[in-house]
C-alpha cells in the first residue's frame, strides 16, 4: 500500500478530530486524566429536558444563512452574467473591487456598518443580520456564477433567442438548467459562511438575534465540555444533510429533464 | 461603460455602495474623529498618532502577520502536498479526500473548541502522555496554548486552510491533462524536472489565490484568536474588540484606526500580491 501514508494523514487530521468529538459528547465527564471516557447520556439529556434556546439558535441560523444564499443569489446573477460576457475599460478593476468585501477583514467595514444601522433602525434586527452576511459572502457566489457564465458559453441563449423564445424563457429554460451546478458550488459556500459566522451575527444582531455559533461559544469555555463536543457534531451534521439533499435534487432534476 | 451593463451589475453595485463602501466611509470618518456617537467632532489625525506611539502597538502587528503568515503558507503547502499525494491514487480511491471537508464543514469557533479539547493542559493529549507516565501531572505537560507565541491559533487555522488549500489546488490538479506529464517524461525530463517545470506552474495560480485568501482571513479574524488567543500581546482584531466594547466612548476612533489601516494593508496586500505573482510568472517565462 503506497497511499497508506496519504490515507493515515488524512484520517488523523479529520477523521481523529470527528471520533473525539463523538467520544466526548457521549462522555461529558470525560476529564484529566481519563484516557478512556465512561460513557454517559447526560449531554443528550441536557438538550432534551431544556430544547428550546437549542432549536431556536439552529432554527434562527439555519433562517438568516438560507436568505442570505436566497439574496446573495439575486445580487449576483445580472452582474455574473455581465461580467462574463461583457468586456468594457476598467472591468479587471471593478472586478477586484467587487472581491475586496472576502478578502478585507469584515470587521473593517462591519463596525462602521453597525452604526449606519443603529442609526436606520436596522442593528438588532435579522434583516440587519442578513444584510451583513450577504455583504461578506456574495464574492464566493459572484465567482462561481461568473465562471458558470464562461463555461456554458452565450451560443445556447442567442440560439434560443433566434428560435424566437423569449428572454425570461431563455433564461428559465436554457440558462438556468447548465448554471445549476454553479449556483449548487456557490450556495454551498455562502450558506458556510453564513452558518460559521459568530462576530457579525454577534455584533449586528446585538445579542438578541439568536445563533448557532452564539449558543455553542459560552459552552466552549465552560467545564461542560460534553455538550460543547455535542454542539460542535450538530454543526457538523446539518449542513452534510443539507449538501445530501442538495445533491439528490440535482441528480433527480437532472433525470427527470433527461426522461422528458 | 455603457448603459446596459451598468443597467446589469446595478443589482450588485448598489448594495456594494450602500453596505460596503458606506460601512468603510463611516469606520474611517470616525478613525478621524467625525461622525461619533457623541455629536460631530473636527477632523484630526491625533488617533492615529497615539497608535503609532503605543508599543503594544507594534506587538500586536507582529503577532497578527506572524499567525497569519505561518499559518496561511503552512496551509498552502500542506494542502498541494496532500493534493499531489491524491492525484497520485487511482480515482477511486481518491475518493478518500472527501474527509477532509471536515475542516471546511466546522465554523472556527468549532475548530478552536478542537483545539482546547485536545491540547490545553487537561486536554487529551496530557491525558495520553499521563496515561503512558511520561509526565506525572498536568502542570508537567508543556503549556502550548496561551503563551504569546500564537501555536494554538496557528494549529486551528491550519485545520481550515489546509482543507481549503486542497480543495482549490486540487480543482485543478485533478482536471489536469496526464498527457502533458506523459510527454515530458517521454521527452526524457526526470519526475523532479516534469513537476518543477510542468505540473508547478500550473498549480501556481491556485496556490496563490489560496495564500492571499487564508493570509487576509487569518490576519483579521476575530473568531479563533477570542478563544485561543492571549490579550496581552493580542491579535489586532482582538484589541479592537477590546477597545470598542470595553473601554469609554472617547477611545472609540483608536479602534476605528486600526480597522483603517488593517483594510488599507488588506487591499494593498491583496493588489500587490496579485502584481508580484504575475511578474515572477512572467521572469519564469523569459527563462
Amino acid at each position: 500500500m503506497k497511499h497508506a501514508p496519504t490515507i493515515i494523514i488524512l484520517a488523523l487530521l479529520f477523521l481523529l478530530p470527528v471520533v473525539v468529538l463523538i467520544l466526548q459528547a457521549g462522555a461529558p465527564g470525560w476529564r484529566f486524566p481519563e484516557l478512556w471516557p465512561e460513557l454517559s447520556f447526560d449531554g443528550i439529556a441536557f438538550l432534551t429536558a431544556r430544547p428550546r434556546p437549542f432549536l431556536t439558535a439552529l432554527a434562527s441560523s439555519l433562517g438568516y444563512s438560507l436568505v442570505t444564499v436566497a439574496l446573495t443569489l439575486a445580487m449576483t446573477i445580472l452582474p455574473a452574467k455581465t461580467l462574463a460576457f461583457t468586456s468594457f475599460r476598467g472591468k479587471n478593476l471593478l472586478e477586484g473591487l467587487l472581491l475586496l468585501p472576502a478578502l478585507v477583514p469584515a470587521m473593517t467595514f462591519s463596525m462602521g456598518l453597525h452604526f449606519i444601522f443603529i442609526k436606520i433602525g436596522l442593528a438588532d434586527t435579522t434583516p440587519g443580520v442578513i444584510l451583513v452576511l450577504s455583504m461578506v459572502s456574495y464574492p464566493y457566489m459572484l465567482r462561481a456564477l461568473a465562471t458558470g457564465y464562461t463555461l456554458m458559453g452565450r451560443e445556447y441563449a442567442v440560439c434560443a433567442r433566434n428560435l424566437g423564445a423569449s428572454k425570461w424563457r431563455v433564461f428559465l429554460e436554457v440558462e438556468m438548467p447548465q448554471l445549476l451546478p454553479a449556483i449548487a458550488a456557490g450556495a454551498s459556500v455562502v450558506f458556510l459562511v453564513a452558518f460559521s459566522e459568530y462576530f457579525l451575527v454577534f455584533l449586528i444582531g446585538g445579542g438578541s438575534i439568536a445563533s448557532f455559533t452564539g449558543y455553542l461559544f459560552p459552552l466552549i469555555t465552560s467545564s461542560n465540555r460534553g455538550l460543547g463536543a455535542l454542539i460542535t457534531l450538530v454543526f457538523l451534521a446539518v449542513p452534510i444533510v443539507l449538501f445530501i439533499v442538495l445533491e439528490l435534487g440535482l441528480y433527480r432534476y437532472h433525470r427527470k429533464r433527461r426522461m422528458r | 461603460m455603457g448603459r446596459r451593463i451598468l443597467w446589469g451589475l446595478a443589482p450588485l453595485l448598489l448594495p456594494y455602495c450602500a453596505l460596503f463602501c458606506a460601512g468603510m466611509a463611516l469606520t474611517m470618518a470616525q478613525s478621524l474623529g467625525l461622525f461619533l456617537p457623541v455629536g460631530p467632532g473636527e477632523a484630526t489625525l491625533d488617533h492615529y498618532l497615539t497608535l503609532l506611539e503605543d508599543q503594544a502597538m507594534g506587538q500586536s502587528l507582529g503577532l497578527s502577520l506572524f499567525v497569519a503568515f505561518v499559518s496561511a503558507a503552512g496551509s498552502v503547502l500542506g494542502g498541494t502536498l496532500l493534493a499531489l499525494a491524491l492525484w497520485r491514487m487511482p480515482p477511486g480511491l481518491r475518493r478518500v479526500g472527501v474527509v477532509s471537508k471536515v475542516g471546511l464543514i466546522l465554523p472556527h469557533v468549532a475548530v478552536a473548541f478542537l483545539v482546547l479539547l485536545m491540547l490545553s493542559r487537561t486536554g487529551l493529549v496530557s491525558s495520553a502522555l499521563f496515561q503512558t507516565g511520561l509526565i506525572s501531572s498536568p502542570e508537567e505537560f508543556p503549556n502550548l496554548l496561551h503563551t504569546g507565541s500564537g501555536l494554538g491559533m496557528i494549529l486551528a487555522f491550519l485545520l481550515k486552510g489546509v482543507p481549503f488549500a486542497l480543495l482549490l489546488v486540487g480543482a485543478v490538479l485533478f482536471g489536469f491533462d496526464i498527457r502533458l506529464v506523459q510527454t515530458a517524461r517521454m521527452l526524457g525530463a526526470g519526475p523532479l524536472r516534469t513537476f518543477w517545470s510542468v505540473t508547478l506552474p500550473r498549480l501556481l495560480p491556485a496556490m496563490h489565490s489560496a495564500f492571499i485568501i487564508l493570509f487576509l482571513y487569518a490576519f483579521g479574524s476575530f473568531d479563533i484568536p477570542f478563544v485561543l488567543g492571549e490579550s496581552h500581546p493580542g491579535m489586532l482584531s482582538i484589541r479592537v474588540f477590546d477597545i470598542f466594547f470595553q473601554r469609554d466612548l472617547s477611545q472609540r476612533p483608536q479602534a476605528m484606526a486600526i480597522l483603517t489601516l488593517m483594510f488599507v494593508f488588506a487591499a494593498l496586500f491583496a493588489m500587490l500580491y496579485n502584481r508580484f505573482a504575475a511578474y515572477l510568472d512572467g521572469w519564469r517565462r523569459k527563462l
